[in-house]
């Protein structure tokens, strides 16, 4: 639970919490979008530009790191990955197996990429209050047909609500099991079956809950929104991180 | 005074076909401050789930200050506040502020009235240092508070709570009394259901029990300690012992 709620907003008066979200949702797809052409020096800038940014709005990396590792876990095994099925001139050989020196390259390049564009969604994360990202999802949905805005991002909101309590609900049921020595059983499926029913179960229960407790508060898809206003520093960021993403690709 | 609340033949039945309330028939003044009281199943919830259109009467009608709920179930939602037995799926927000700003919203009011409505309602419940918090960290005592928090800034004049002290520890039990103690001198109408009335009795002008769907008892509190039991309700400890029952507060 409080893994979870680490990469949460964390309220602060930096550059980055006061910028409009709609902008910072633009940063976040272009420095993305800028990773996966950019090489070596690119990276190199884009990462140091973004740490920068998250230090400059007091944000212990450490703090957000822990959380992480299961990320890392992936990264390791995507560097691997590249580093065996690349080809070239080969590092380490054990019979069949061989580690390239172009695959231990590009593997690297892969994971500083997925760094990159994690760290560019942790600054939007970490500054940005849930419920403007919300307005923002709204507002860039209204002018599409056919899909309600409103109910989309509310939709959202309730999903990132909902997270912690399946993870809580999840964490209980567990223990209860482990209580009742659920781990003498060996066969996974019986484990999955008596873990994931009354799991479902409980979701739903919550939910709804949830929907009474809305209903009971008035809920209606004609609600106001938050109010999303941008300024002269928005629209210099912008150039700014346009210039930087140029740099970075060429 | 006037009768805020005004159930006339009241009777619910469930889709399964089980009755939940039988011909109820009650008249609650303005500013009182009233008790239901009954074992589980009794029909406390069924009935207080009436009062804002939650579940619409099978037969029967309730009127607030002489408005059928039916008639407009936005205003009376909104003139019913309603903190459930559950705090927890209550909260709809993604942290404090937008919790308690979610009903104003609903209200369409504009920024100014909502950021108004939620600093003040933050500030009754003690919770404005909170207000960037995530709720899911918040204790239980204080998951209640921000439950009447959000119910307060939708400014309503009946509040109504549901097992109000269930897994509270004793100083969350005092917050939250005082905090009905004092919404009552502020001139709210409180309706609270219990099956333990040890810790909100000494504060009530007026107590109902219900069994079976049915109000069986209705009169002063003092006057029906002595029936508590056969309803399977258990007096409070004060009045066995031949004493006057007491404030928790004291």
């Amino acid at each position: 639970m409080a893994e979870v709620s680490a990469l949460s907003f964390r309220p602060g008066n930096s550059l980055l919490h006061r910028m409009d979200v709609r902008f910072k949702i633009v940063f976040v797809i272009l420095i993305s979008l800028a990773s996966l052409k950019a090489r070596g020096l690119g990276l190199f800038m884009l990462t140091s530009v973004l740490m920068m940014g998250l230090i400059h709005a007091g944000l212990h990396l450490k703090s957000v790191l822990k959380p992480l590792r299961y990320v890392f876990f992936f990264l390791l095994f995507v560097f691997m990955a590249r580093s065996l099925s690349v080809p070239g001139s080969s590092v380490i050989e054990f019979k069949s197996i061989s580690v390239t020196r172009e695959g231990l390259f590009d593997g690297a390049m892969v994971c500083w990429r997925w760094v990159v564009v994690i760290m560019t969604g942790l600054s939007l994360i970490l500054t940005t209050r849930p419920s403007e990202i919300r307005a923002a999802v709204e507002w860039s949905l209204n002018p599409v047909p056919l899909i309600p805005g409103k109910r989309m991002a509310t939709m959202m909101s309730l999903i990132v609500r909902f997270v912690p309590v399946i993870f809580e609900q999840a964490g209980e049921t567990l223990a209860a099991q482990r209580a009742r020595c659920v781990e003498n059983r060996k066969n996974p499926v019986y484990r999955l079956k008596v873990f994931g029913i009354p799991l479902m179960r409980r979701i739903f229960e919550r939910a709804d809950k949830l929907a009474l407790a809305m209903e009971a508060r008035c809920y209606s898809e004609n609600r106001t929104s938050p109010r999303l206003s941008s300024d002269v520093w928005d629209w210099l960021a912008l150039l700014g991180v346009v210039g930087l993403c140029i740099i970075t690709v060429l | 005074m006037n009768n805020i609340i005004e159930i006339q033949n009241l009777s619910h039945q469930f889709e399964n076909g089980t009755p939940g309330l039988k011909n109820i028939n009650l008249e609650i003044q303005e500013g009182s401050f009233v008790v239901i009281a009954g074992q589980n199943g009794s029909g406390k919830t069924t009935l207080l789930r009436h009062l804002n259109g939650l579940l619409m009467p099978t037969n029967g009608s309730v009127r607030l200050a002489g408005v059928p709920v039916s008639k407009n179930l936005a205003w009376s939602r909104q003139m019913v506040g309603m903190v459930f037995q559950d705090a927890d799926s209550q909260i709809v927000g993604e942290t404090v502020y937008d919790d308690v700003a979610f009903g104003p919203e609903n209200l369409c009011l504009d920024r100014e009235e909502i950021e108004r409505r939620v600093f003040r309602a933050l500030e009754t419940v003690g919770l404005i240092d909170y207000k960037n918090q995530r709720p899911h960290l918040l204790s239980g005592g204080e998951k209640r508070r921000l439950a009447i928090a959000g119910i307060l800034a939708m400014e309503p004049r009946i509040l109504v709570f549901d097992e109000p002290f269930s897994s509270l520890d004793y100083p969350g039990v005092k917050k939250i009394l005082s905090q009905m103690i004092s919404l009552h001198r502020a001139g709210h109408t409180i309706l609270v259901a219990a099956h333990d009335l040890e810790k909100v009795i000494a504060h009530t002008d007026r107590l109902v029990i219900m069994k079976d769907g049915k109000v069986v008892r209705d009169g002063l509190p003092s006057q029906l300690f002595g029936e508590l039991e056969a309803f399977g309700i258990r007096e409070p400890c004060a009045s066995r012992m031949g004493m006057e029952v007491y404030s928790w507060l004291k």
